[in-house]
């Protein structure tokens, strides 16, 4: 634990009213769990008394005080899934990863959970690993699930046939091709891009792929860092007025020759992007 | 976006987009809420996409994604506007054939979704029975807009009521019109909206008017507000500036589950564009009306719907009910006037202005008026979300909405309202649903769950799992209900493993009434419905598993044991998911199963496809 971190997210959380708890959600996301020693600072930094952090941290499902896996695993436990066999996708889980519902495996690869109701109620039972949803799982699915999960499931996801790359990305200023051909990412022209930040200057591509995030540059660049993005031809700076989705960092806007424009968040690590085929969007 | 500076601003707007429309290029619409997504409707935008772009077709084929339109049974779907053309269940495949067929204004009939009688498919979708039964005047606004683009909302009429309201109507003109409408609160408890709006608005300036949104829908089994939150967030918003007006409520807060990341992002997306657009904020379209909305996520409790519990939440501490009065609408959030409201109701607010009062209230039944969305779930042909109006009998949800029963089940009961509700058996279907007939019938209308459930679900360990369910998420505070549901628990346990006597059953009827008289809050006092009305109704369920240590619906695992029968092929299926090595036999004969080795788990009968697995 780092006590900068914690003493910035505290920063971040006005202090009047629900600060505690999104500040505890922000220390979980960052460690994945509430270690001790964060608590504790957090008790000395807002003046809120230990017992106090520790009954919210304690009372909300959402917090764990114990490091997690890896992976997260929910199960849905609502009542819809439970009419249709939850209880024995749990046992599954819990035979396969060998550890109880609530607990991480002896690996530290897999948190198991169950959660009341994620309000898919219509394709339980569901099952949630790391934010990806599957449908009508039933108990001879579970061993695929696991092994599909530590594979990635961000890789998975794209399958071969149904790839989509966006051949031709323009520049939105003067129009010029932004595509790489001797440069290719996931098997197909790059995206290439000029971009400063904290006062370096140099060339980033992107996968053209739609949906891969895959992105290669000339020096390093921090998450979250928002970049300037140039045209390497005409120099043009190529920030839209539009804001991203996710995290309201400026939107880049590239032309697509066939047809529409494509807007991606100037902020490295976020996967904001719209893809608009009729004009400018919003 | 530019910001809105004056009302006639937003009119201009409005127009501009609409004179932009291009009423006769047909849309490809693909709803993409939760269910959507996890059923594959990512992939089936991204083939789109492909397909406009390789073709060239951008120009004349436009492509909407939205939210959630109902109908999860037939996720991933694809609708055609203006057609209506509407193609269940479409694979990545198939939709490039679509993509063609719209291109071509052809039809593929054999993707269409057929009759389940006569096998012929319906060209319209509004013509298909789950949705031709309904009255969908909320779920229709979610396959009209993209949530993430307020432009969409706009043209699809958002924000007009709001206009209509700031332009023409008195701040005691818009409350009185509530009041008219008659809405009741679709949370649960069906309090009077006009009349809690009219408390808050009695109330002086200072300190500060607090509205929430009270979107932890926590119910099992029920995820309307999920699909309003992600599908129309806009409507929320709308509808919360409309009583901003109306009260004087300068703040706003939309607390939300956390288990929803989907709505949460919608909604963070749509209170930024409202901001940009001048929506939200300081002298809202030149009128001087100031409303902010701070979206603040639950943590995971259950109690945190109750209200006072929620506030407790919002501040920051253990979600923990306290005493009424004093109310939330005298003293709420940090001691300060405050109204909370559940989604759909919101939603409610501008459809009564789009309407007006009068014709809203020609809705639904006297006391009980305009619609209401059930999440239909279970043992049930086509489960979704569906809209009718209130006082609609339970039977025609059932079987003319929902299709029937699942499989070759018989439909036994339906359960409402939750862990606070409770089951309404079959020969009861003639129930109309409103408020105080439900509450009569031993269950509550809540929020809007109704799970179906067929004689392969045993009512015994329906009470069980709700038990179970409110025994994890009781706060503590009562003594009453923390060790009551636990030990209706430990009973209800013993039912079900067969060890219990039929003294065990007076005693659990008597604690039940005991919780329900002796606690606090909601939670506690509606805690024991679910076993008083399966008693009610389904005693004989319980004599059975205490004097003969049977559970009829095969589901008690102590009390069954699992053999095959001789419709058995010997196909060896169930050999290759058995993970205990309990099944065995020759190649094309009947197999056997060790109840020694078996631990019922269900898979084998899940597979097999020739009805050969008994349990009994």
């Amino acid at each position: 634990m780092n006590a900068n971190e914690i003493r910035d997210i505290v920063e971040k959380h006005p202090s009047d009213r629900g600060g505690l708890i999104a500040i505890l959600e922000d220390i979980q996301a960052k460690y994945s769990y509430l270690p001790e020693d964060a608590l504790r600072l957090l008790a000395e930094e807002t003046g809120t008394s230990l017992v106090d952090i520790y009954g919210v941290a304690t009372f909300y499902s959402l917090f764990s005080l114990t490091p997690r896996g890896k992976h997260l695993c929910s199960v849905c436990m609502g009542t819809a899934c439970h009419v249709r066999g939850a209880p024995v996708i749990a046992d599954e889980f819990s035979r396969q990863l060998q550890t109880d519902p609530g607990e991480t495996s002896s690996d530290g690869e897999f948190t198991l959970d169950t959660v009341n109701c994620l309000g898919a109620c219509a394709i339980g039972p569901v099952v949630v690993m790391d934010g990806h949803y599957f449908s009508n799982v039933d108990s001879g699915q579970v061993k695929r699930i696991i092994k599909k999960t530590r594979a990635g499931l961000d890789d998975a996801q794209i399958k071969k046939h149904m790839r989509h790359y966006l051949y031709d990305v323009n520049c939105s200023r003067c129009n010029h091709s932004l595509m790489d051909p001797d440069h290719p990412i996931d098997g197909a022209p790059s995206i290439r891009l000029t971009m400063s930040s904290e006062r370096q200057h140099g060339w980033i591509r992107l996968s053209a792929l739609y949906g891969s995030f895959t992105v290669e540059s000339e020096f390093g660049i921090r998450t979250s860092t928002v970049l300037d993005v140039f045209c390497p031809h005409c120099h043009g700076e190529l920030k839209s007025p539009t804001t991203c989705p996710l995290c309201a960092a400026p939107m880049v806007t590239l032309f697509i020759r066939s047809g529409g424009v494509l807007q991606i968040c100037s902020r490295r690590g976020c996967k904001g992007h719209m893809l608009d085929l009729e004009g400018a969007g919003i | 976006m530019e910001r809105l500076q004056v009302i006639e601003d937003f009119s201009s707007l409005q127009a501009r987009l609409t004179a932009d429309r291009e009423p006769n290029i047909p849309v490809i619409v693909i709803p993409a809420g939760t269910c959507g997504q996890a059923s594959g409707a990512n992939d089936l935008i991204r083939v789109t996409k492909r397909e406009l772009l390789d073709k060239g077709l951008t120009d004349k084929i436009h492509l909407r994604v939205t939210g959630c339109h109902g109908f999860c049974e037939a996720e991933p779907s694809v609708l055609i506007e203006p057609q209506g053309t509407f193609y269940p269940k479409v694979d990545a495949k198939q939709m490039v054939r679509i993509v063609q067929a719209v291109a071509a204004d052809e039809v593929l009939e054999d993707l269409l979704f057929a009759d389940p009688e006569t096998g012929r498919g319906f060209y319209r979708y509004d013509k298909i029975p789950f949705f031709r039964n309904q009255q969908r005047s909320i779920m229709r606004m979610n396959q009209a807009l993209d949530p993430i683009r307020i432009y969409t909302c706009i043209v699809s009429g958002g924000y007009g009521a709001l206009q209509d309201v700031l332009a023409n109507r008195s701040p005691y003109q818009a409350l009185q019109e509530v009041k008219d409408s008659g809405l009741r609160g679709r949370g649960g408890a069906g309090f009077p909206t006009g009349l809690k709006w009219d408390l808050l608005a009695a109330l002086p300036d200072e300190p500060a008017k607090i509205l929430v949104c009270n979107a932890d829908e926590g119910d099992p089994g029920a995820y309307m507000d999920r699909s309003i939150l992600e599908g129309n967030p806009h409507s929320i918003i709308e509808g919360m500036l409309i009583a901003a007006y109306a009260t004087g409520a300068t703040e706003g807060v939309l607390y939300v589950r956390n288990e929803y990341p989907l709505a949460i992002k919608h909604l963070m997306i749509a209170l930024r564009q409202c901001r940009e657009l001048g929506l939200l904020g300081d002298d809202i379209l030149g009128t001087g009306l100031r409303f902010d909305i701070e979206l603040v996520r639950g943590a995971g409790a259950f109690v945190c719907g109750e209200e006072t519990a929620l506030i407790r939440s919002i501040e920051g501490k253990m979600g923990e009910p306290v005493q009424r009065p004093p109310f939330p609408v005298e003293k709420g959030i940090n001691g300060r006037p405050t109204a909370i409201n559940n989604v759909e109701t919101w939603a409610n607010i501008p459809l009564i202005f789009k309407l007006g009062a009068e014709e809203y209230a020609k809705v639904g039944t006297n006391g009980n008026t305009g619609t209401k969305i059930f999440s239909l779930v279970g043992k049930i042909k086509n489960t979704g979300l569906v809209e009718v109006p209130m006082g609609i009998t339970i039977e025609k949800i059932v079987h003319d909405i929902g299709g029937g029963a699942r499989g070759n089940g018989k439909i036994k009961a339906v359960q409402t309202g939750g862990p606070s509700g409770g089951c309404i058996p079959a020969d009861r279907f003639d129930l109309p649903v409103d408020y105080d007939s439900l509450a009569k019938a031993g269950s509550i209308m809540g929020s809007g769950g109704m799970i179906v459930m067929d004689d392969n679900t045993c009512m015994v360990d329906v009470a069980k799992y709700f038990m179970n369910f409110l025994m994890d998420e009781s706060c503590g505070k009562c003594f009453t209900c923390r060790k009551g549901t636990q030990r209706m628990y430990e009973i209800l346990e013993d039912i079900s493993n067969g060890k219990a006597t039929l003294q065990d059953l007076d005693l659990l009827e008597e604690l039940a009434h005991v919780v329900k008289d002796t606690t606090m809050c909601g939670l506690g006092q509606t805690a024991s419905n679910p076993v008083l009305s399966t008693l009610r109704y389904f005693r004989d369920e319980y004599i059975e598993h205490i004097e003969n240590q049977r559970c009829p619906a095969g589901v008690c695992k102590e009390l069954v044991t699992y053999s095959i029968n001789e419709n058995c092929t010997g196909c060896g299926l169930c050999v290759t998911v058995c993970s205990e090595g309990a099944i065995s036999g020759e190649k094309k004969g009947r197999h056997v199963i060790d109840v020694d080795k078996c631990i019922k788990c269900g898979s084998c009968r899940t597979v097999c496809n020739f009805d050969a697995i008994d349990v009994r």
